[in-house]
């Protein structure tokens, strides 16, 4: 479904991310997890064509990320607040992303509907954007990106500055997804939360892939096992 | 305190403007230096002025009454011009420093302003030549302490003055009518203030104990910038009331160019700094007044007709791409057809200049051939300036922070910015020399119509063209949209 062949990302002349070969089927929800700065939001952004790689390309069905509009199509996403319109009311928001994807208002309205769970009760309110709490943006921005009903999502850090309840209503959302048949990519640094929703972790660090998972019962203590380690080699 | 001075000092070097563009602090230094030498100049040659056109009237009432002029002037220019040092407060407000002194801090750092340098280059040196020279210690003293004040209380003035602009525009234009109509009462030598104001400078001179009067003036602006200041203490309260009336639904008709049409135009309305941009356009419409001064010179009705239909195409296209810069990832990520998306610029340049077109008519009073010149310079800046405009931002690479004030602001502003202007201008003069050599003049007009005309038919085709461009140049255009976050 979606390809990382031979990518190398360097800023400047600073070394960022290199994946040799990377390929993420369709039944597949992925989790990254990494320190700060270990290429989570990097690897992102490639899949997205926010930015280019230095060498080699990313490939969604097949198709060079960077030479095609198709998979705008399929694919849903938020990064980060970069993908709100401030100055917009969230129901104008998301009627200008649904009427991109042919969608009209009354569609909006059902999806909402159908996940009442997730925001606040004042969507309808007349607040732009940029005078919501971190909270709502995020949850306006995620139900941005699966208001297409698209066939891939891409989220980073989806559960920062969520509250509880969303929290676990966004964990079981992600995984009934998952369960449709929808890929599923999405960054976290809480290790609870990924090893819940997804089925392959992949860990980085500086930029490289150091391990490739299949989540079972052992992958949360193995995670937390890496980290802690990694802690005490600072502290020594 | 002098800690508040020290991070502010920060705040300025370290922002990314300041380390980015030394070209343009460069300029506006020179700007800044030749204005001061200027008034230096005006300061010291005053009494050889005076003494040949107002001979016989004392020189020292007559400088005094053309200060009156400058002071009228030097409120105006500061409130286009002058950015009040409001450091943002908001991280300091949880600390242990008093209230008071956050707001007494910008107040007085606005004091080292070089809007108040300006006028002392100006008073000074006539103060010290003539005033010194020739009057008694105590009459020149409250002379120049009157003076003074006046510079301090147009320095406080400004921030009530400002800071009402926003809540309440109307009251700011009443005021800005009235200074007018005095000023015209006074130059038609009906009632001439500038005598009054030069007789009340006077008579306080020769009274010293009446100086307390332009002291406690002084006093009475800073009150009242203190207040307007504690008013807006709170961000969330000061917020003017908005609406989010205007909703453009009907463009929405129009399928995806439409529904882009339409988020443009609610950034613009909805933010502060396009906002600024769109009132500053409607002042640039007055150029035609000074443009028009002789119907019979077709450069410069050339140059009217151009700036006109496109003042507001021209203020806020040069920064096209870059208005959007806070939220562009939004527009890569999501299904948007870029050809749609260049298309919705280019509609929007081509109604910004039918408006500008429109309301620039009224010249036709002067003469009926500004409305001819006007049309070929629409079709010219619709066909051809609007094309040119958009390659030229896909060069663009600065995120515009679309809530600060436009005062000032060069936020955004690179050396394309200077030289795009050429081109856009120069295709019309180089047709009307081509025409000239030629014999054929007269028509020079008609051929810029027709070459805007052109543009116009050919404006699919040259958009395909824009938008290969712009996809070509978009990843780094984004890169450069999310540094200044």
């Amino acid at each position: 479904m979606i390809k990382f062949d031979n990518i190398i990302k360097v800023y400047g002349a600073k070394f960022s991310l290199s994946i040799p070969e990377l390929i993420i089927s369709q039944k597949e929800s992925v989790g990254l997890v990494g320190n700060n700065g270990s290429g989570k939001t990097t690897l992102l952004s490639l899949g997205i064509d926010l930015i280019r790689p230095t060498t080699g390309s990313v490939l969604s069905r097949g198709e060079i990320v960077s030479e095609s509009d198709e998979w705008k199509g399929y694919t849903g996403s938020y990064l980060n607040e970069s993908f709100l319109i401030p100055f917009l009311t969230p129901m104008k928001f998301l009627s200008f992303i649904g009427q991109l994807h042919g969608k009209n208002r009354s569609d909006v309205m059902n999806f909402l509907d159908q996940n009442s769970g997730f925001f606040m009760e004042n969507i309808g309110s007349q607040k732009y954007i940029r005078e919501l709490s971190a909270g709502n943006k995020n949850k306006i921005g995620i139900l941005a990106a699966l208001l297409p009903e698209p066939e891939i999502v891409i989220l980073d850090e989806p559960f920062s500055n969520l509250d509880p309840g969303s929290r676990s209503w966004l964990k079981a959302k992600l995984r009934k997804l998952h369960g449709e048949g929808i890929t599923i990519i999405i960054s976290s640094h809480d290790l609870n939360h990924v090893t819940e929703v997804c089925n392959r972790i992949l860990l980085l660090d500086n930029g490289n892939i150091i391990k490739d998972l299949s989540t079972n019962n052992e992958t949360l203590q193995e995670l937390e096992n890496y980290f802690s380690m990694q802690v005490s080699s600072y502290t020594d | 305190m002098y800690q508040l001075l020290i991070h502010q000092r920060k705040e300025k070097l370290r922002s990314p403007f300041w380390s980015k563009n030394i070209l343009l602090n460069i300029l506006l230094g020179f700007v800044g230096f030749w204005l001061l030498i200027m008034a230096l100049t005006a300061s010291i040659a005053a009494i050889r002025i005076i003494s040949e056109f107002y001979s016989g009237l004392e020189p020292i009432e007559v400088f005094t009454g053309l200060l009156f002029y400058f002071f009228v002037y030097d409120l105006i220019s500061r409130f286009f011009l002058q950015q009040l040092p409001t450091m943002s407060i908001q991280p300091y407000r949880t600390l242990p420093l008093g209230k008071g002194k956050l707001l007494h801090y910008p107040l007085i750092r606005s004091v080292f302003s070089f809007f108040n340098f300006l006028p002392l280059f100006l008073i000074v040196p006539f103060f010290i030549m003539v005033v010194c020279a020739g009057s008694p210690a105590i009459f020149s003293f409250a002379w120049v302490i009157t003076l003074l004040c006046f510079i301090g209380v147009n320095n406080f003035l400004n921030f009530s003055i400002k800071k009402q602009f926003i809540s309440k525009p109307a009251l700011i234009l009443l005021l800005f009518g009235m200074t007018g109509i005095l000023l015209f009462l006074d130059l038609r030598e009906i009632f001439k203030v500038s005598q009054w104001f030069a007789k009340f400078v006077m008579y306080i001179s020769g009274a010293p104990v009446l100086v307390m009067v332009p002291v406690s003036l002084v006093i009475l602006s800073y009150r009242l910038a203190y207040r307007t200041l504690r008013k807006n203490f709170y961000p969330e309260e000061s917020q003017a009331s908005r609406t989010t009336k205007g909703s453009f639904t009907f463009l929405s008709r129009y399928g995806e160019t439409g529904e882009l049409l339409g988020i443009e135009l609610k950034m613009i309305l909805r933010n502060k700094r396009p906002r600024s941009v769109m009132i500053f356009s409607l002042i640039f419409l007055g150029y035609g007044m000074i443009l028009y001064d002789d119907p019979d010179n077709l450069v410069k009705l050339m140059m009217g007709g151009f700036l006109l239909t496109f003042a507001f195409a021209l203020n806020y296209g040069q920064f096209l791409f870059s208005w959007e810069g806070s939220y562009f990832d939004s527009y890569l990520a999501n299904k948007i057809s870029a050809f749609h998306y260049i298309r919705s610029k280019y509609l929007f340049f081509a109604a910004a200049g039918i408006i500008g077109f429109l309301l620039s008519s009224p010249y036709i009073l002067i003469s009926p051939k500004i409305i001819f010149v006007n049309l070929a310079m629409l079709f010219y800046n619709v066909g051809i300036s609007s094309i040119l405009l958009l390659v030229f931002c896909t060069n663009n690479s600065t995120s515009i922070d679309l809530g600060t004030s436009q005062i000032m602001n060069f936020q955004g502003t690179g050396a394309i910015q200077f030289l795009m202007i050429f081109p856009l201008i120069g295709i019309p003069l180089v047709i009307h020399v081509l025409f000239y050599f030629l014999g054929i003049r007269e028509y020079s007009i008609l051929g810029i119509g027709i070459l805007g005309l052109i543009g116009i038919i050919l404006s699919g085709y040259l958009m395909q063209m824009v938008t290969r461009l712009f996809l070509s140049r978009k990843h780094q255009m984004a890169s450069g949209f999310r540094k200044i976050k």
